[in-house]
């Protein structure tokens, strides 16, 4: 603090006189620094680069599993900004923001650069070649029925060389764990429509109704859906679709719809059968056993039980009936719950209804190379691996692009199990949760210093392939590709067959080379082949449109009435998943945390979304730090007020509350995946995220929340600059 | 308690203000005020054998033969060490000198010849090679010696570079402030940009 006589005034003429002072030394010659900096050179170069004028590579982005293609500008060797890939049908030379923030994976400093090895509490560096030694007498001292591996989402030749590790050791334990994914619609997709990933065609529909489906942020291919949202909003002929988005917690999709539906959770599939009856009353034909089943869904009901209004059913319904075709997404809001499946089974059956299977639920191309596509994961993987442990089932475990430790539950009692293991071998880009538990971490190479191929789940056009190439020299040499690191276990069981290649690179090249004729590279010889598929980033495979073989049955359909009061845990949480926090894998990225969440603007922290009519009741205004209480734990975070959200609900976004990973992560926020309920749903077992119900009260701090927009009631003077109205005054499911 | 403060302050900037006189007058004054210092570099580069005239001994390589981003880049760029070993690798008759071994040792090690930089300006200064020499070289016809040289000096009289011109914002105002013809055969002229930001950005 400056004291009281020391003011403004005189504070000025002190700056003056310290300007004066450095223009007296500065003046009267240049600041030329010659002799100082080198102007190191290549020793060789290709023609085509430039200092300091920029040459594009083609890769594919990491930071998420949607498999967009990316460019990234290189200039004297270091990768400086990622765009999109053109060629890309995925994402056509666009790119989201997570995407962007890929650089700072790449540059962070809290990268691990060497293997170590667990002495004690400490992590010890070692040698690759003691890393691997260790990991092939690990492996070999134990029955392979123990040896497990578990995974992030895996495709590609990464996948192939996995299996075929699994296949040396005689062992099929390979768990596939998500912790945010679309399973539960997958599995009822797969019942319905025969496929577990249809392709939505929204450029072709006239409205679209989400039940909580996140497309534009943070569900299945955000960036491919939001090309494909603008020409459905601004079609080439033909009028402008309608949006509406049915969600009890406002989502990016939500804010950008024509009408918001606050939906009571859990009753999403209510509301689509009640549609269901009301386009039947309304005169659309639906079979005899459709009609019984949902007879008893008249609007009066639904509305009761939904909270949508009547006057909302119907113009929904009459809005369905007079354009066709429409499509309707069951997304992470409708599937969260025990009856999750019932909700996605009723979502489908609308779209069954209303003819839009094959119109715009459209089949998927198949796979030329199943062996390359991609094994998608689920929470329940994750359950049973976790089951295994506890049992002394896993004697080695390998854990590759998850982080199990921070995103499951508390009660799932992971940490604890995993002591279990004798000996856990880590991938890892980052000291987190997880590697922080191994006994051996194996550090990666970052996705701009790899190779790998990789099929997205969700392809917009045919099949294809991604390539990732390194863009830059690695950072540090002590990092292995993932690749690498599998080649030289398969090294040990399979040396007649691996020794031939000398790294990830050749192994993949060769394959890829020698499959050219199925890649589409018949005519071309094999140099030119390979370096056509790297300067394009993208491998485009023939496929057939598999055939959609669902069925449906609306009789086997029974959605449960919604949910019993709970008098000591009257709110339901709804874990929220962020553009670009996600599951929080890239939490370590500052840009990431410093761009702010784009409903609440909020930088840097986690936060309590509630209703302002919720709070008014008990008694919380903006910045309360509350603790929201479930019967598995309890977290604290800052209370923020927003209209956008059903009453009975609060809401704390993902990915935040790290304990370990790095510098830009640890300690920031709360982690909600830690108080979940052990709740799952009825039919595929995966954990219900949106079950979970918990009281809020007030801890007693307050704070000024960090955030873009202005204060609550900030003033401006009386000067009008920028007219608002108090957002509690704003009903924004009435406002279309 | 504020005065006090404040005269401390002000101590401070003199202090400061006392000390930085000190540092300019230790520097040895060079013996023309544009003359930059000496630079030391890992082995002697002979620019006067390369680009000086044939009378002297020259061979007359055009400045854009090695600093071959001048034109296309805002940087002139150091030639890769394929470059140089690019004609080396067939001049037998100085393989033995010791500046040539000292280039092979490079070379055979696949590393890059930590040059130091002779003209070096400040970081909140962008000067555009491309820029110049597309005017000069290629729109008004100049010969290249004499382009680069209004700002690097008589290089093909050196060896190692060293810096000729102060460099100094003024310095460069003096020449933006000229008129010079827009291309070789047109009469008419402009001049160098005035704004701050073409060069501060
Ligand atoms: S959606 Fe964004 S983060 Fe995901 S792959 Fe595409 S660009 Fe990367």
């Amino acid at each position: 603090m400056i004291e009281n006589g020391f003011n403004r005034r005189n504070f000025l003429k002190v700056l003056g006189w310290g300007g004066a002072t450095v223009a007296l030394s500065g003046c009267g010659n240049t600041s030329v620094e010659d002799g100082r900096e080198f102007v190191t050179s290549y020793a060789e170069t290709a023609d085509y680069i430039i200092p300091s004028i920029g040459t594009y590579f083609n890769s594919t982005c990491a930071q998420c599993d949607a498999g967009c293609g990316i460019m990234g500008r290189v200039r004297e060797g270091r990768v400086l900004k990622l765009e999109g890939n053109p060629e890309s049908p995925i994402n056509n030379g666009k790119m989201c923001g997570l995407g962007q923030a890929g650089v700072q994976a790449h540059y962070n400093p809290d990268r691990i650069r060497e293997p170590l090895l667990r002495n004690g509490d400490r992590g010890e560096a070692i040698t690759w070649e003691k890393a691997l030694e260790l990991i092939n007498e690990k492996v070999g001292s134990v029955n392979p029925e123990n040896v497990a591996f578990l995974t992030g989402v895996v495709s590609g030749h990464v996948k192939a060389l996995l299996n075929n590790y699994l296949d040396a050791l005689g062992s099929g334990h390979h768990y596939v764990y998500e912790a945010v994914a679309p399973s539960v619609v997958r599995a009822s997709n797969k019942k319905a429509y025969g496929v577990e990933m249809p392709r939505l065609s929204m450029d072709k529909a006239k409205v679209i109704v989400s039940f909580g489906a996140d497309f534009l942020g943070a569900w299945v291919s955000p960036v491919h859906f939001s090309q494909q949202y603008a020409r459905f909003r601004k079609p080439d002929n033909g009028e402008r679709g309608v949006l509406v988005q049915v969600e009890s917690k406002m989502t990016l999709t939500g804010a950008n719809a024509d009408r918001w539906l606050a939906i009571r959770p859990g009753t999403e599939g209510i509301l689509a059968l009640g549609l269901i009856n009301s386009l039947a009353a309304a005169g659309l034909p639906v079979s005899e056993d459709v009609a019984a089943a949902v007879g008893e869904y008249t609007s009066d009901r639904v509305s009761k039980d939904t909270g949508v209004s009547a006057e909302h059913i119907a113009k929904l319904a009459a809005l369905l009936k007079e354009r066709s075709p429409s499509l309707v997404i069951a997304g992470s809001a409708a599937e969260g719950y025990a009856h999750g499946s019932q909700n996605a089974a009723a979502i489908a059956l609308l779209n069954q209804v209303l003819g839009n299977v094959g119109q715009t639920v459209e089949a998927p191309s198949s796979v030329p190379f199943p062996q390359m596509a991609p094994s998608t994961g689920n929470s329940f993987a994750l359950q049973s691996l976790s089951d295994d442990m506890a049992q002394d089932k896993v004697k080695v475990l390998f854990s590759y692009g998850a982080n199990p430790v921070f995103t499951a539950p508390a009660f799932f009692k992971l940490k604890e199990n995993l002591k279990k293991v004798p000996f856990k071998v880590v991938f890892a880009h980052y000291m987190d949760e997880t590697a922080v538990e191994a006994d051996l971490v194996l550090p990666l190479n970052s996705a701009m210093e790899d190779w790998a191929t990789l099929m997205p789940e969700y392809i917009a056009e045919g099949a294809q392939l991604n390539i990732r190439q390194p863009l830059m020299e690695k950072m540090y040499p002590g990092t292995l590709g993932v690749g690498d690191i599998l080649l030289a276990m398969l090294k040990q069981r399979r040396p007649d067959e691996y020794n031939d290649y000398e790294d990830f690179y050749s192994y993949l090249r060769s394959a890829m080379v020698s499959n050219k004729d199925a890649l589409g590279g018949a005519d071309k010889d094999d140099d030119t082949f390979w370096e056509t598929a790297l300067s394009h980033g993208v491998v485009k495979l023939v496929g057939e449109p598999v055939n959609m073989t669902g069925s449906m049955s609306a009789a086997a359909l029974v959605v449960p009435a919604p949910f019993a009061e709970d008098a000591t845990y009257p709110l339901h949480l709804i874990p929220a998943v962020s553009a670009s926090m996600r599951d929080g894998r890239n939490a370590n990225e500052p840009w990431l945390q410093e761009s702010p969440d784009p409903l609440t603007t909020i930088v840097w922290d986690s936060w309590v979304e509630m209703h302002p009519k919720t709070a008014a009741k008990l008694g919380i205004v903006e910045g309360d730090i509350v603790e929201v209480a479930s019967k598995s734990g309890a977290i604290k975070a800052q209370a923020y007020l927003f209209p956008g959200i059903h009453p009975d609900v609060v809401s704390v976004p993902l990915g935040y509350g790290h304990e370990a990973m790095g510098r830009y992560a640890k300690g920031v926020g709360s982690n909600a995946f830690s108080i979940l309920d052990p709740v799952f749903d009825n039919e595929t077992g995966e954990l219900a995220m949106h079950e979970t119900r918990v009281k809020v009260t007030k801890a007693g701090q307050r704070v000024i929340i960090v955030k873009d927009e202005g204060p609550a009631g900030g003033s401006q003077m009386g000067r009008r600059i920028a007219l608002r109205i108090p957002s509690n005054k704003v009903n924004l499911s009435e406002e279309v | 308690m504020y005065s006090f403060l404040r005269l401390s302050v002000l101590l401070v900037g003199l202090v400061v203000s006392a000390g930085s006189y000190a540092v300019k007058a230790a520097q040895p004054l060079t013996t023309a005020d544009d003359l930059g210092p000496n630079v030391e570099q890992p082995f002697e580069f002979p620019h006067d054998r390369h680009a000086g005239d044939a009378a002297d001994g020259g061979m007359e390589i055009n400045c854009m033969y090695c600093h071959t981003y001048a034109r296309r880049s805002i940087v002139a760029g150091i030639p890769p060490v394929q470059k140089c070993v690019g004609c080396h690798q067939n001049i037998e008759s100085v393989r033995e000198a010791p500046r040539i071994k000292k280039l092979f040792e490079y070379w055979d090690a696949k590393k890059a010849i930590p040059w130091k930089k002779v003209h070096d300006l400040p970081d909140f200064v962008r000067f555009n090679h491309e820029r110049h020499i597309q005017r000069f070289v290629f729109a008004q016809g100049k010969p290249v010696q004499e382009a680069c040289g209004y700002c690097h000096g008589d290089v093909k009289k050196m060896t190692v570079a060293r810096r000729q011109k102060p460099l100094s914002m003024g310095w460069c105002r003096s020449c933006h402030m000229k008129d010079h013809r827009i291309d070789a055969t047109s009469t008419k002229t402009s001049q160098g940009p005035n704004d701050c930001w073409q060069c501060h950005k």
